[in-house]
């Protein structure tokens, strides 16, 4: 895993800040810094939250900042309870609930986002899902090389977690699966390899209340996700 | 969406077999578009000819471009919404030049244009902010100082359109334009809204997204059509060789049938040319079907029932 990407996100955390403070842990509204802060409530300042310091808070606090936690939030959309959004802007996934309402989950996304926006559905649904490292990972790193045929379910060191959800287009598996973490503190950040990551009770809440067949939108993500003109 | 697929399955299952025994051919075909407002009309209309002129109707779900072929055939006599000037080119080749299509007189208030969140709506009120980099570089997601904006699906007439509008009002160098499909956009709005995010978008009403949100439309100078000049969309230049600097057209949706109708069905004409709805009922289907899933077939017969002494009024000479 590298650092986090030094990315200018000034409109994100503006709004993102507003929003945590009102939840009482925040992301600062920093107009002038380019990367993500939250507050340290305890030193009372506003601190870089990259993937060092967000290892040392969730080692001193156990849990994600509150605005990464699992929560019910007014959600108003066209969209059928059940459905899937996913924003990797601001790290949120929606599940879609009935009344006005959406179960909001804290998520980890790549180092370049996800890559793509677009619909896609659940096509699988795997406990203690078999990790196979991609190639590049194998030919980079010895220890994804132990693993080149494929790291068994349930071991605690296994990247995907207890869950794994893989996305489809159609009836074709796309690279992508929403999985959970052996790095709860990354929640937040961009740092995986490409797909969505929840921490493991999160995944596994998820899990079981999402069918095979569930609709899901990965919302536009970055202008060079888009198709521009 | 799953379950009105299997409908559709089943439909054409049923169809092929009482096509090959020659049993069960309706009196009327309605088409049926992809949107909710249209899909609850042409219900609306089959429950009310059924109930007040005693025939037997058929909804057909189709694109607008079948839709027009199949009047001309004779394989449809109803399409329910024919937006203007969208379809204009179908209406210039079926309804002006052929005779083959009629337009019935009353028409729905339409509008499009581009829309702004609340967050958004602080900084960016008119077409003209948009040309403002400090202004546009709020609605920045990837950190890159400019804006983007969903500008429509890339299968729609507008989105081609909205590129030249964009080009011409001269926004276009300062913000990156997106074209993906109208779910993803409409998500986005509601988890932009969601969380206070500033958004900019390309939008249409009557639509139920107005239901939804409060949404602020952005000021433009009023249509001039000495300033909308648009290359036919057959050109594969025509974005280029286009400009247009002030807003859309206002538009319109009419009800259109097949010509033959008027001797053939009489009656029926005289039904569509009276039927009428206005934007804030259309507005209102939109949102029954797309936002509370009602279905189309259910929301008509409820709604039929509701406006009996109308739906009765527009079969009557």
């Amino acid at each position: 895993m590298s650092a986090v990407r030094e990315k200018k996100r000034t409109s994100r955390l503006g709004r993102l800040g507003l929003l945590l403070a009102a939840a009482g842990i925040a992301l600062g509204p920093l107009v002038a810094l380019a990367q993500t802060q939250i507050y340290d409530a305890k030193t009372g300042k506003w601190v870089d939250y990259d993937k060092k310091k967000a290892r040392q808070l969730y080692a001193r606090n156990k849990q994600l900042p509150e605005a990464f936690q699992r929560q019910v939030v007014p959600f108003r959309t066209a969209e059928a309870p059940g459905t899937i959004i996913i924003d990797g802007n601001q790290h949120f996934l929606y599940l879609v609930q009935p009344g006005g309402k959406a179960i909001r989950y804290g998520i980890g996304v790549g180092r370049e986002g996800f890559g793509w926006a677009g619909m896609v559905r659940v096509g699988r649904k795997a406990e203690n899902p078999t990790w196979t490292p991609p190639p590049e990972m194998v030919a980079r790193d010895p220890n994804a090389a132990k693993w080149a045929a494929g790291m068994p379910g349930g071991r605690p060191d296994n990247p995907l977690g207890p869950r794994a959800m893989y996305l489809f287009v159609g009836d074709s598996d796309t690279i992508y699966r929403i999985h959970g973490t052996i790095e709860p503190w990354t929640i937040g950040l961009d740092v995986s390899s490409g797909c969505i990551r929840l921490n493991n009770e999160d995944v596994i809440d998820l899990y079981d209340r999402v069918d095979v067949g569930a609709k899901v939108i990965v919302l536009m993500q970055g202008a060079a996700l888009y198709k521009g003109v | 969406m799953k379950r009105r697929a299997s409908i559709v399955l089943l439909s054409t299952a049923f169809a092929s077999v009482f096509a090959a025994v020659g049993a069960h051919a309706a009196d009327l075909v309605i088409s049926a578009p992809n949107w909710p407002s249209g899909q609850a009309t042409a219900n609306i209309l089959k429950i009310g000819i059924e109930k007040t002129l005693g025939l037997a109707v058929d909804v057909k779900p189709m694109g607008t471009m079948n839709a027009f072929v199949g009047l001309e055939k004779g394989t449809v006599d109803v399409q329910p919404e024919i937006w203007r000037p969208n379809f204009d080119d179908l209406v210039r080749k079926y309804v002006d030049e052929k005779g083959a299509v009629t337009l019935a007189g009353k028409s729905v208030a339409a509008w499009q244009g581009l829309c702004a969140t609340p967050s958004a709506a602080k900084t960016i009120k008119s077409i003209g902010d948009l040309g403002d980099p400090e202004k546009t570089k709020v609605l920045d997601t990837d950190g890159d100082g400019k804006g983007e904006m969903w500008i429509g699906a890339p299968t729609w007439l507008s989105t081609g359109i909205e590129q030249v509008r964009a080009k011409s009002y001269g926004y276009g160098e300062n913000m990156t334009l997106v074209e993906t499909e109208e779910d993803v956009a409409m998500a986005a709005v509601d988890a932009a809204v969601a969380t206070d995010q500033p958004m900019v978008f390309y939008c249409y009403a009557p639509h139920h997204v107005f239901q939804l949100h409060e949404l602020t439309r952005l000021e433009e100078p009023a249509h001039d059509a000495a300033k909308w000049k648009l290359a036919p969309a057959s050109d594969p230049l025509w974005i280029e060789k286009s400009s247009a600097t002030t807003a859309w057209d206002a538009a319109h949706f009419q009800i259109g049938y097949s010509s033959a109708l008027t001797a053939k069905r009489p009656e029926v004409a005289n039904f569509l040319e009276h039927a009428d709805f206005t934007a804030d009922e259309v507005t209102q289907m939109s949102y029954a079907l797309g936002v509370e899933r009602q279905e189309p077939l259910e929301f008509a017969r409820k709604w039929v029932e509701q406006n009996e002494a109308r739906v009765e009024g527009w079969a009557k000479p």
